[in-house]
């Protein structure tokens, strides 16, 4: 009984583990006086107005240099956290409880015409406890505490065709944002996937420098160099390059309106030898074996009056290097993800959606093809100037594994609210 | 060795491309801080409107306000005396006109719609195209227009210095000397500037007064400053950033379209740009747009739903909006919750002829 609660616990911790704290900005809503509905469909996901506002380094669209800096407008200080219950169900038993789930401090604006930062920081919360020694224990995210985003933007260093954005952040070659989703424990499965030994993490955060820009009518691209290695310094001599390229048709950016479509790829290096020979006083290693792998794939974002549609798919190959199942052979997978939201009420006060993710790795590594079926549900509290409080209600049913899957259910209830 | 290589390109990026940020404005310069307004700081939460500030050229008395009045309401001001400012800029119609565009003497049409004068103490820049930076200024403008009111500030003041009670009240407002275009405008601007709507159902609901909205209207204020997006350019107390922009209104003409903002800068970011106007009283003023073009402040919320029209040079604030049947018909109860309850202001009534200076 014990091992069964130890390992219910343990799948729902993982859970969290995968969950993203996701972005929401009211710092921004009190610089502006706006509703958070102005850059949001509803929080945290962006509609078109919020992702030309992110585009444009934080700045109105088009109205660069025209509105208050950091020291004119005062502390951009915000927080976001969110806290509930949840029930999980496996195949040995059930277990439920309340947890804090996430906590974001963030902070972000303009310092200067064309210059801007963003900045979050996600403490420890209790989740597990301190004194936790269970699974995973020691290895797990959710634990620690990190700098989830610290980077500045030089935004119109050519008007509209080329921004940069340095430091920390969340890269361009995800198209579909797991930072801006409804969804608080289920992540995109195929973003946090990890099936070799290559531990590249596809929906880290990542350090180094992005060129974004647009060119009408509706194309966009985003171009990357960064360590590929999440939060930490670079482990091997290579640094990572990615791209996005993405076309909306319509009016709009996709998000809310305009029919998206797009492609992007990853291109990087991990060492294949966990030895390494070479480490500077910074922690960069020059790894050792080092070997390629990539990432390739497209996403659709369509849309009709409150509905959108979003789809995502990619295929991952890790050199045979990484490969334990079958060294002879590169590590192959395929994942994604389908997701309808619709939003509903005035002002979007009422938002559904439905989701899967799937992974399918190599048939001879079955073991780990991922089916997960989600839903929710949030209805948001306010007023005219801020709706910044949902209740949220949120049910996954996933299958792990093609032979006699592994089943699990996890359904919470929660409250999302940020300030 | 390439590690050194990555690092030394990382920091030259670093380094262009701050000093490209830095130098790519170079008119973004500290402005003095008397020049700093709210304008200039960005947008701003919606409430009640503050007092309205003189400039310190023309400050406010009743004598000058009431001759300001007279002259609002005179029509000998324009060439044939059949124009006043008021029959454009007509009380009884939210201190615009029927429109679509605006006759003027000898029933010339113009290209635009008349822009109300209530609040436009408010806004930094006058007229569409905001190519006066005062409400002084501007109010020279029409006198001399071909199509407005015709006249010569010559002419004009010649016709004004022969009226007995006109010197009497001028020589009382400015002291002795002869009477100035100058003057003439320094007068109406007072008046003007007293022609302010503080008073509204909204301006209730944001001083306390909860009932003072009905739930429709709510709603429609919630959608305002949300998902309809108004407020990206509707914000403040004057529900107006005071700044221009291309909305792809269809040119009447489309061989000779009218090119807004960009007549007075040359800025091709500013072609077919033109100010946003307040949306306080709105829904006293139909139709909608510098043309005239929308009929009903329901086919102007259709017209933004849309995204607005089609223009190369389109605000990229222009998103289409996904509005529902109920958020449009809450938009316009919130609209119609910003007109104003200021008797003061909406009764006043033109000077009856019999009752002007001789």
């Amino acid at each position: 009984m014990k091992k069964t609660l130890t390992l219910a616990f343990g799948l729902v911790i993982s859970l969290l583990a995968l969950s993203q704290a996701a972005l929401a900005i009211p710092a921004f809503a009190r610089k502006y006086g706006y509703n958070c509905n102005m850059c949001h469909v509803a929080f945290p996901k962006l509609n078109d107005w919020g992702q030309r506002f992110r585009d444009n380094g934080y700045q109105t669209p088009g109205q660069a240099g025209l509105e208050r800096t950091v020291f004119e407008a005062g502390i951009p200080l915000a927080f976001r956290t969110n806290a509930g219950y949840s029930v999980y169900h496996g195949e040995e038993g059930t277990t439920s409880g309340f947890h804090l789930y996430n906590l974001d401090l963030l902070a972000a604006g303009v310092l200067h015409k064309n210059i801007s930062f963003l900045f979050v920081y996600t403490p420890r919360v209790d989740e597990p406890a301190a004194d936790f020694t269970g699974p995973g224990d020691g290895d797990n995210p959710a634990q620690l505490a990190a700098i989830e985003s610290a980077n500045i933007v030089f935004s119109n260093i050519v008007r509209d065709k080329l921004n940069l954005r340095v430091g920390r952040f969340e890269p361009g070659f995800q198209l579909l944002s797991s930072k801006r989703n409804y969804y608080i424990l289920q992540p995109f499965e195929s973003y946090g996937f990890v099936g070799s030994r290559n531990g590249f993490d596809f929906s880290a955060n990542h350090i180094g420098v992005e060129a974004t820009g647009r060119f009408k009518p509706g194309l966009k691209y985003a171009l990357g160099f960064i360590n590929g290695s999440g939060a930490n310094p670079d482990n091997n001599r290579f640094g990572d390059l990615y791209f996005a390229l993405s076309k909306t048709f319509g009016r709009g950016e996709g998000q809310s309106a305009g029919q998206r479509f797009g492609v992007f790829g990853y291109f990087g290096w991990q060492p294949a030898d966990p030895g390494a020979p070479i480490v500077s006083p910074l922690g960069d290693a020059a790894g050792q074996s080092n070997k390629n792998f990539y990432r390739l794939g497209g996403d659709v974002s369509l849309n009709w009056k409150t509905l959108n549609l979003q789809a995502m798919a990619f295929r991952g190959v890790d050199d045979a290097a990484f490969n334990d199942i079958d060294p002879a052979e590169d590590y192959e997978f395929w994942g994604g993800v389908v997701q309808l939201d619709w939003a509903a009420m005035a002002n979007n006060r009422l938002v559904g959606s439905v989701m899967y993710n799937w992974v399918r790795p190599p048939s001879a590594g079955s073991m780990g093809k991922i089916d997960a079926y989600s839903a929710l549900a949030r209805y948001y509290l306010g007023s005219w100037s801020a709706v910044n409080v949902a209740l949220h209600a949120e049910y996954t049913h996933r299958l792990v594994g093609s032979v006699l899957p592994f089943k699990e259910d996890l359904f919470t209830l929660l409250l999302d609210f940020d300030f | 060795m390439r590690y050194k290589s990555y690092l030394l390109i990382l920091c030259a990026c670093l380094l262009v491309a701050g000093s490209i940020a830095m130098s790519a404005s170079p008119d973004q310069e500290t402005p003095p801080i008397t020049q700093v307004n709210v304008q200039v700081l960005g947008p701003q939460r919606l409430g009640p409107l503050p007092p309205v500030i003189a400039p310190p050229g023309n400050p406010q008395s009743s004598a000058k306000i009431h001759l300001g009045k007279e002259l609002y309401f005179d029509t000998r001001l324009s060439a044939d005396g059949t124009i006043s400012c008021a029959t454009c800029h007509n009380p009884a119609l939210g201190w615009s006109d029927a429109g679509p565009t605006s006759a003027g003497i000898r029933g010339q049409l113009g290209g635009r719609r008349s822009p109300p004068v209530s609040n436009a103490a408010y806004a930094p820049l006058q007229f569409w195209d905001g190519r006066s930076p005062s409400l002084e200024d501007q109010a020279k403008g029409p006198i001399q227009n071909p199509i407005e009111m015709g006249n010569t500030h010559q002419a004009m003041i010649q016709t004004i210095d022969a009226i007995s009670g006109y010197i009497e009240e001028f020589r009382e407002v400015f002291g002795e000397g002869p009477i100035t275009v100058d003057q003439v405008a320094d007068a109406i601007a007072a008046f003007e500037r007293t022609v302010v709507t503080t008073d509204s159902k909204f301006d209730r609901y944001a001083r306390g007064d909860h009932q003072a909205l009905t739930p429709l209207e709510r709603r429609g204020l919630e959608v305002f400053n949300g998902k309809g997006h108004c407020t990206s350019c509707h914000w403040g107390p004057y529900f107006s950033d005071g700044r221009f922009h291309n909305l792809g209104v269809p040119a009447k003409d489309p061989k000779n379209p009218d090119r807004g903002r960009y007549d007075v800068t040359k800025d091709p970011r500013d072609m077919g740009a033109f100010k946003t106007p307040t949306v306080r009283d709105a829904a006293r003023r139909p139709p909608y747009l510098h043309d005239g073009s929308e009929k009903t402040l329901e086919s102007l919320i259709d017209f933004y739903d849309r995204g607005g029209g089609k223009d190369p040079n389109l605000d990229p604030l222009m998103v289409p909006l996904g509005l529902t049947k109920n958020e449009k018909s809450a938009l316009v109860a919130f609209i119609k919750a910003l007109d104003s309850l200021n008797p003061e202001v909406a009764d006043v009534k033109p000077i009856a002829p019999g009752d002007y200076h001789k």
